[in-house]
């Protein structure tokens, strides 16, 4: 029996935290469904599905996140289900209530995790692993589904890494896979007939959830290992549980519900500002890059309802800036004329418009010039590789003269603050191709000075920042075979791009800690092995893993060595006809495909984008965008 | 130039000019519950979003980064309530207090109030230099007899960090009156100095009720604090915020 019982939180325990507006709600914008829980208090049930929505990270990102917003509209929509927030609570809170024996609680209603039907994780990185369990523990929920008994809430989660969950295989009663405006719901409604049914049966429920298409129910199936302790094969235990679990999407992005009117915190977020969705997916094809084949094939938002969604969101919010969200601003269709239409909407009201991911050009620098209240913050941009070799095994479609161009541009501008990023470790590098950064910022210094005296202008030192992070080889990418590079190697791939540029005053260079990279591959490539080292890590101390300062490497590798387990097992090569951990999802793009973008990236061979000729990767099966445009 | 150009920057130029006379909203606010734990740069901003929602002619300020023109009398800190505390909001031109209400009202988030707005034409102080004294609410088990303890003596120091060092203060001559009758065995009222040349917090004159008048660390820790009202002028001719021009 589910009843409610609001968690108080004494004003002593708010006070003794860093930023208590975290934890108290109030916010502008939120939905609170009253009756649900005045009828659970009065009469101790209510067929209406209660659903906890989870995001394991602190609320100023949580509430940054836009599937976090979209969904909480979905669930909020029909009258028969309500949707709750809750946030992980920063160490400093965490040890507060357990020292009160506080349980973690959703802001709406103050209702305890444990009390509602269904608890939902929406993980956007595999470093949020430990704070799923951190979650569930404080919410009073058994970490591992099978512990769980009819009164339990059934765990959920969903994300871009839900499409290898088998890490938290243990953990999850259901993952959704792909997008979750429709399958979202399907769920909650089986929920419903379950609760009016009020035959209390988990198992039954868990096998009717996982006949909803891209529903997948990680304990109906097992896996097998070889002698050698490679994955062989993950299989249903039983008759008519799907074999392959296929991702949904949304066909017609006009045509599903958006929230134009997103809660607003009270305080200070990572993003403060509203959003809009261009697209989905991305034309482009870089071969590392998961978000571009997950989210294939490319959907386009109009840009009338896009313009009407800015303004209303502008009106509802009072935000000044608003965020236009996709892969790759400059892929979309509509951008002139969308930018047009919000400059006028806009005029007068001192709203600015952020667009990430520009591909500069004269397009964009004529933009810029426009929508910029002319904040002259730094201008990023993603060669990622060096060598134009190694940008060609990548698939990364620009060349060193695109670069050059465009930073002209910029610096013509008036701009002088450059930051470049670029990955170390990519398939088939060298010491040549690592020379390539520094010489490409080099490149660009000399240029500055160049168009410094050709026009003639004041010379300054220009800004130009390098930073590296490590590739990590994932799921459903053309290098998910491929094996992650050593830290040896990385450390002195590090060392001599630094020697390289040490003399350069104007080049500055950042990098990323090889640990938490390396981590973060085990968790992308693992299969159910590593659940209990997750578990163990957990019950360790280990949480905010994507937090640097909070990350135990040590204690990781320990845990791992306790299971019997390596690191190499996970970040290693793999052959490329093994099975593979994720074998079991669907995502469109066929494995057949990825292999072959494997074998034209060893051959230096670039693959024309979406818009150009189609490269038939298969994401045409779901008979929408820009496959059929 | 083109002709329509120069004529557009003559009006830019002149709209400029005219921004300067503020149109000032003076804006009673409360305060309670959820709204409370926040901060002062917080709360500013979420009094930002919420006139610009209104859609009135807001003034905003001059440069890179224009924000709605507001300045508040005096820092909220982080879980403290409010029954007065007060906020100018400039136009660019003469809004009616009642409007401004009717408008502003269903737009803030629980917890936050207008209780009143005067307009002025033209303030000629910052509204933060008006400050001078403030009334608080402490409420805590027994508070009343620790205040009244506390204030037979001559000198209340107390420890406060100041930039990474811990000072000693005496924070008796901050402390102006006992205000008897608003106040409750557990619930005392009092008039501190407050504002920009001298402020009293009210964390401090609880760590001197547990330093020296008995009360419990757990019943401070849990005190509910509330700023009852902000005052300006000299003790004890002081005058509310709103008879400042």
């Amino acid at each position: 029996m589910r009843t409610h019982k609001e968690v108080v939180i004494p004003h002593s325990v708010l006070m003794s935290v860093q930023s208590p507006g975290r934890y108290v709600g109030g916010e502008v914008n939120r939905i609170i469904k009253e009756n649900i829980v005045k009828a659970l208090e009065d009469t101790g049930f209510t067929s209406a599905v209660r659903i906890a929505f989870c995001f394991p990270d602190v609320y100023e990102i949580g509430m940054s996140n836009l599937a976090m917003q979209i969904l909480y509209k979905v669930f909020n929509e029909p009258e028969w289900c309500s949707c709750e927030r809750s946030f992980s609570p920063w160490p400093d809170m965490d040890k507060a209530m357990r020292d009160n024996n506080i349980p973690l609680y959703t802001l709406e209603t103050k209702s305890p995790l444990n009390e509602f039907d269904v608890v939902c994780f929406s993980i956007g990185y595999e470093m949020a692993y430990t704070n799923v369990l951190q979650m569930l523990d404080l919410g009073g929920i058994p970490l591992r589904a099978a512990e769980r008994s009819d009164d339990d809430p059934v765990i959920v989660c969903g994300g871009p890494v839900a499409y290898n969950i088998e890490p938290m295989a243990d953990f999850f009663d259901a993952v959704f896979m792909g997008e979750g405006e429709e399958v979202d719901l399907e769920l909650a409604y089986e929920i419903k007939k379950y609760k009016e049914n009020n035959k209390k049966d988990r198992q039954a429920l868990l096998r009717r959830l996982a006949q909803i298409p891209g529903v997948y129910v990680p304990a109906l199936y097992k896996d097998e290992y070889d002698e050698n302790g490679r994955f062989l094969s993950l299989k249903p235990i039983e008759e008519g549980i799907p074999e392959v679990i296929t991702k949904r999407i949304i066909t017609d992005l006009d045509n599903v519900p958006y929230p134009t009117e997103p809660v607003v915190p009270n305080m200070t977020t990572v993003h403060n500002r509203a959003y809009i969705e261009l697209f989905r997916g991305c034309i482009r094809g870089c071969r590392f890059c998961q978000a571009g084949y997950i989210y294939r094939p490319v959907r386009e938002k109009s840009a009338q309802v896009l313009c009407d969604n800015g303004i209303a969101i502008e009106k509802s919010t009072g935000y000044d800036e608003l965020g236009m969200l996709s892969l790759s601003t400059s892929d979309y269709t509509g951008l002139a004329e969308l930018t047009d239409g919000l400059l006028n909407a806009y005029e007068g009201h001192h709203t600015s418009l952020s667009l990430p991911s520009l591909r500069i050009d004269n397009f964009a620098m004529e933009l810029m010039k426009k929508i910029s209240s002319t904040r002259k913050s730094g201008i990023t941009f993603a060669p990622e590789a060096g060598t134009q070799r190694l940008r060609d095994v990548i698939n990364k479609g620009i060349t060193e003269e695109d670069i050059l161009k465009s930073i002209r541009l910029v610096f013509e501008g008036g701009w002088s603050t450059i930051k470049l990023y670029f990955m170390l470790g990519l398939p088939t590098e060298t010491m040549d191709d690592v020379k390539g950064i520094a010489d490409l910022a080099i490149k660009i210094e000399d240029l500055y000075y160049e168009i410094a005296r050709e026009k003639d202008i004041k010379v300054r030192r220009p800004e130009i920042t390098i930073s590296t992070s490590l590739f990590i080889p994932k799921p459903f990418t053309a290098f998910q075979w491929e094996a992650q590079d050593s830290i040896e190697s990385l450390g002195e791939k590090q060392r001599y791009l630094k020697s390289l540029i040490q003399k350069h005053r104007s080049i500055n260079y950042n990098w990323h800690g090889f640990e938490t990279s390396v981590w973060e591959a085990v968790l992308a490539r693992a299969d159910r092995r590593l659940a209990p080292v997750i578990l163990e890590g957990y019950k360790k101390g280990c949480i905010f893993d994507a937090w640097d300062d909070m990350f135990k490497y040590e204690t990781w590798l320990q845990e791992l060595d306790a299971c019997g387990l390596t690191v190499d097992q996970f970040i290693g090569a793999i052959d490329v006809d093994a099975p593979l951990a994720w074998d079991h999802i669907n995502i469109g793009v066929t494995r057949k495909f990825l292999a072959l973008e494997r074998k034209r990236a060893y051959e230096e061979k670039v693959t024309p984008n979406c818009r150009e000729k189609c490269a038939g990767c298969g994401a045409a099966c779901f008979k929408t965008g820009v496959c059929y445009e | 130039m083109s002709k329509k150009k120069q004529y557009d920057e003559r009006v830019l130029a002149m709209t400029r000019q005219q921004h300067l006379t503020h149109y000032v909203l003076r804006t009673r606010f409360r305060r309670y519950g959820a709204v409370s734990y926040i901060g002062h740069l917080d709360l500013m901003n979420l009094f930002g979003r919420t006139v610009r929602k209104t859609g009135l002619p807001i003034l905003y300020s001059q440069g890179f980064n224009p924000r709605p023109e507001m300045v508040f009398a005096l820092p909220l800190g982080v879980g403290i309530n409010s029954e007065g505390d007060y906020v100018d909001i400039s136009m660019s031109v003469k809004v009616e207090p009642e409007e401004f209400i009717e408008k502003m009202t269903p737009l803030l988030p629980d917890g936050l109030e207008i209780v009143s707005v005067v307009y002025k034409d033209e303030p000629k102080n910052s509204l933060m230099s008006v400050v001078t004294h403030a009334e608080y609410a402490l409420e805590a088990p027994g508070i009343t007899d620790c205040i009244k303890k506390i204030m037979t003596m001559d000198v209340i120091e107390v420890e406060k960090k100041a930039k990474g060092k811990i000072v000693t203060n005496d924070i008796r001559p901050q402390i102006l009156k006992f205000i008897e009758e608003q106040s409750t065995a557990d619930r005392a009222c009092l008039m501190v100095m407050a504002g920009s040349s001298s402020n009293l917090r009210p964390e401090s004159i609880l760590q001197a009720c547990v330093r020296y008048a008995g009360l419990e660390q757990v019943h401070a820790d849990n005190a509910g604090v509330t700023r009852l009202c902000l005052y300006g002028g000299e003790y004890p001719n002081t005058k509310l915020i709103e008879d400042f021009v």
